[in-house]
């Protein structure tokens, strides 16, 4: 005798029930056990990623991409977690429901509800909490093989101590706890409910309000005809479809998310420098702007050199001789300069209303943000090469005299929100801040003011860098080149610069891209568990059709139809619907190149037909091994 | 394309049923276990041949090598003149579509169709694309069965008579040549029961259909021109009991 046959009791009961039922028993636990490991490698992932970047880039990057960054992963993370715990409680809540003909058989026999109930209960426990602990011992693994030191951000970063500890003992536990409160409740309300109505479910399940003339397209034959009433009148269909939208519809915010935010924060960056810009400089203040510029992107320290050293200066004469080149299209006159700034929030009223109609006013004092050391950058609006993705928009001729742009990384600490109470002392002078903007020029520790402001605070005439921006012609080059050297200055492409932020961006990225890619997978995993337990569930129709003559060919049909008639129904919403989400509502300023758009929405497109449709064939395979015997009466 | 192709070519037979020496084994819980050991049994056209025996004594298993939904361990099936034992899956398919009507003990309906759409289903799984005839020829079916005010429902909204006087319609819905009947009258009452008999005689009498039936019920007995005994898997006894037809 096998040893599950000698069990007694609740353990008897689920032992003999979950083995006889065989496949349909592997499904649920298969279903619950991918959701939980994937739900749970997807937030050690995420966290893990969100440590090492952090660490990463604690010494790179500025306060705005890294907010994008870490804005999206911790959406990611939340997304995936209503993902995992919705699929799971849809899960064990369809597996429940299988067995509700049986529930109202046994108890129909004369079974003390009580007992029932508690039976029934282990049962769904058994499942659950074994699913939860496989679940989480494969996401450990996986993610433990991820971790190793091939990993080139791992390498990087080196052991980050209780990574991922908290998520292996918090995610499988509340999946479980969840799980096991849908089963109580289900259970529960099954065995509370009469005998006849758990006996006789069918009915229960099928929508009578789209019963009538039939939808019905003959071109595409009897199996899309009989597969459109099957959907539309089966509410559990229904109910699947609504529970795999909202999946596919979440895990296209993480997708789609991913992208935006990857192509905006690439924009941010080219914004700032863009492309095919000339810098011209003495030889040390252009070796100077090249480290600040890349300080976005490497570790390396700025070295400390006096920036308005005479010999570095560009007369506005000479300057003025750049832009007499034909074919000079701007000349950017900049003054910079390293110094150390004061923050502070200027004293304001504070009004505040009681509980009655009374309005009391206070007096805050001005505060003291605290001191850093910054880049300023005195700058001519009227001829600013760059187009930062700014708050409240970047300097004009017009603005006040003493009006500053604070860099993203200032945001926060040394300048304070709202901005226009925000103020900060430099060089002697206090400036209002006017906007903040997103900049790598010294990883976002810059401020922006006007150039004669600047000149007047130092007291003098000249600036130290030029951008230029020139027409692709070799010849404004070559005449370019040699008016700098005639100078004294060299002569720079930008170029380098910006790649070198752009490739930290990708590098960033590109590891950030594992989250919606999982993602993507748990959503066609849950698809799968989805469309197996519809079939499962449908599967005496299937073998009736069967036995009264419809060959595998139409089976076959009947069967895609189905599954991918209910995921086109559910892609038509969720993917425009998380596109436009993502697009209008997630980051400031969004940028989406229309290749990203194209090549997401056809990978996960096909991802997704290709699991309905396998699970089609896996079904209608299955079926061809059926015979009239498994018609269940 | 819905037709299914009819790659079993039906000739014209002797028979409309032969099996001859037919032995089924099946293999359970690793154990061969013989549901029919080498039963001779035929069936001419028109005729009505009821397989009666206790339960487990192979009925069923004779039902289903005769609609070709399993294929004998030994033996020769020819039904309507094809041989069934050697055709393929897609063969059989399209051969029961085209040629065989069911009748199961337990009704089976397809669910979410109502009960003129699983009449007309047949239709359509035989091929019959002319969707104005099967309406016509569908509404007919049903008003035979007497069932023309519950066309529109669903067979769990039918009571198990409805739902047997269903799946009488859909059974000939394709004009077989062959009608399979597995313990028609099984589930349902004596009066109920009673209708489902009258509604096969007027298949046997009005359409000339032949009939194979297995039943406990002595009234489809007595309406069987040949009667197949069978016990333990093996035949028994074969009684053509002679009538006086009116």
């Amino acid at each position: 005798m096998e040893a599950w046959r000698a069990l007694i009791g609740p353990l008897g009961f689920a032992a003999k029930s979950l083995r006889r039922r065989g496949f349909h028993s592997y499904l649920a636990f298969i279903g619950l056990t991918l959701t939980v490991a994937t739900t749970t490698f997807l937030l050690l992932l995420g966290q893990d990623l969100a440590t090492r970047l952090g660490i990463d880039s604690s010494m790179r990057s500025t306060f705005g991409i890294s907010w994008l960054i870490f804005a999206y992963l911790v959406l990611a993370l939340g997304l995936v977690s209503i993902i995992g715990l919705l699929s799971s409680s849809y899960l064990v809540s369809s597996m429940i429901d299988q067995r509700m003909r049986d529930i109202g058989v046994i108890k129909a026999a004369g079974a003390i509800p009580r007992r029932l109930l508690s039976y029934v209960t282990f049962e769904a426990f058994a499942v659950i909490f074994s699913s939860c602990l496989v679940g989480a011992l494969s996401a450990l693994l996986v993610y433990a093989s991820w971790s190793s030191p091939s990993v080139s951000l791992f390498k990087q970063v080196g052991l980050v101590p209780n990574a991922g500890a908290s998520v292996l003992i918090v995610v499988p536990l509340t999946s479980f706890l969840l799980c096991y409160v849908v089963a109580s409740v289900r259970v529960r309300r099954i065995v509370g409910s009469s005998s006849v109505n758990a006996i006789s479910k069918q009915l229960s399940n099928l929508d009578l309000k789209s019963l009538g003339k039939p939808f019905r397209i003959k071109r595409f034959g009897s199996a899309f005809n009989l597969a459109t009433r099957n959907v539309s009148r089966d509410r559990g269909f229904n109910r699947t479809l609504l529970s795999v939208g909202i999946c596919i519809f979440l895990s296209m915010v993480v997708l789609s998310g991913a992208l935006v935010s990857a192509d905006t924060s690439t924009s941010y960056v080219v914004r700032a420098m863009p492309p095919h810009v000339m810098i011209v400089a003495n030889i040390n203040i252009y070796n100077q702007y090249v480290t600040l510029g890349t300080s976005f992107s490497r570790t390396a320290p700025v070295p400390s050199i006096n920036y308005v050293n005479e010999s570095y200066l560009i007369t506005p004469q000479n300057a003025s001789a750049f832009r007499a080149i034909p074919g000079v299209e701007t000349v950017d006159t900049r003054l910079i300069t390293m110094s150390s700034i004061t923050g502070f929030v200027k004293a304001h009223f504070a009004s505040n209303q009681d509980t009655g109609e009374n309005i009391n006013t206070q007096i805050i004092p001005e505060v003291d943000t605290g001191s850093a050391q910054a880049l300023i950058v005195g700058i001519d609006p009227s001829n600013a090469i760059g187009d930062w993705y700014t708050s409240d928009g970047f300097l004009h001729s017009n603005d006040a005299q003493y009006t500053m742009i604070a860099g993203d990384s200032l945001v926060g600490n040394i300048v304070q929100m709202p901005l226009n109470l925000s103020q900060v002392s430099a060089l002697g002078y206090r400036y209002d801040v006017k906007s903040a903007l997103v900049d790598p020029l010294n990883a976002g520790q810059v401020l922006y003011a006007p150039v004669e402001t600047l000149q007047k605070s130092l007291g003098l005439t000249g600036f130290n860098v030029l951008l230029l921006k020139v027409n692709d012609d070799q010849t404004v080059l070559f005449a370019v080149s040699q008016l700098a050297s005639s100078f004294g200055l060299v002569l720079g492409s930008q170029d380098p610069i910006l790649n070198s932020n752009l490739t930290f961006l990708n590098d960033t990225w590109s590891h950030i891209f594992l989250v919606p890619i999982v993602t993507l997978a748990l959503t066609c995993g849950i698809l799968l568990s989805y469309l197996a337990t519809n079939f499962s569930r449908r599967f005496n129709d299937y073998v009736i059709l069967k036995v009264l003559g419809a060959n595998a060919w139409y089976r076959l049909r009947l069967l895609m139809w189905e599954a991918w008639g209910a995921l086109a129904i559910s892609i038509l919403i969720a993917i425009p619907l998380a596109w436009g989400i993502s697009i209008f509502l997630l980051v400031p300023d969004p940028n989406l190149s229309v290749g990203d758009l194209e090549l997401s929405t056809l990978v996960s497109l096909s991802a997704l037909s290709v699991v309905s449709l396998a699970s089609a064939t896996i079904y209608s395979r299955r079926l061809g091994l059926t015979t009239v015997k498994d018609l269940k009466p | 394309m819905d037709s299914q192709d009819e790659e079993i070519e039906v000739r014209a037979p002797g028979f409309a049923v032969d099996l001859v020496r037919v032995s089924k084994e099946y293999i359970l819980n690793g154990k061969p276990v013989k549901a029919l050991a080498s039963i001779t049994l035929n069936v001419k056209e028109g005729e009505v041949a009821a397989i009666v025996g206790p339960s487990g004594a192979g009925k069923t298993t004779v039902l289903n090598l005769i609609a070709g939904l399993e294929k004998p361990s030994e033996g020769d099936v020819r039904v309507l003149g094809s041989d069934l034992a050697v055709s393929n899956e897609h063969s059989l398919s399209a051969f029961r579509s085209a040629n065989i009507g069911f009748i199961f003990q337990s009704y089976n309906l397809v669910s979410t169709l109502t009960a003129e759409e699983n009449v007309e289903l047949m239709m359509e799984l035989a091929g019959w694309s002319d969707s104005g005839r099967n309406e016509k020829l569908t509404a007919e079916l049903i008003s035979m069965v007497g069932l023309t005010d519950r066309a529109q429902h669903l067979p769990a909204q039918l009571s198990g008579g409805e739902q047997q006087r269903v799946a009488i319609a859909r059974a000939m819905a394709n004009d077989p040549a062959l009608i399979l009947a597995d313990e028609p009258t099984g589930n349902l009452d004596l009066k109920t029961g009673l209708e489902i008999v009258k509604l096969l005689l007027r298949l046997k009498g009005e359409k000339g259909k032949t009939l194979v039936v297995t039943t406990h019920d002595d009234r489809i007995v007595e309406m069987a021109d040949v009667i197949y005994r069978l016990e333990n898997g093996s035949l028994e006894s074969v009684d053509r009991p002679t009538r006086v037809r009116s």
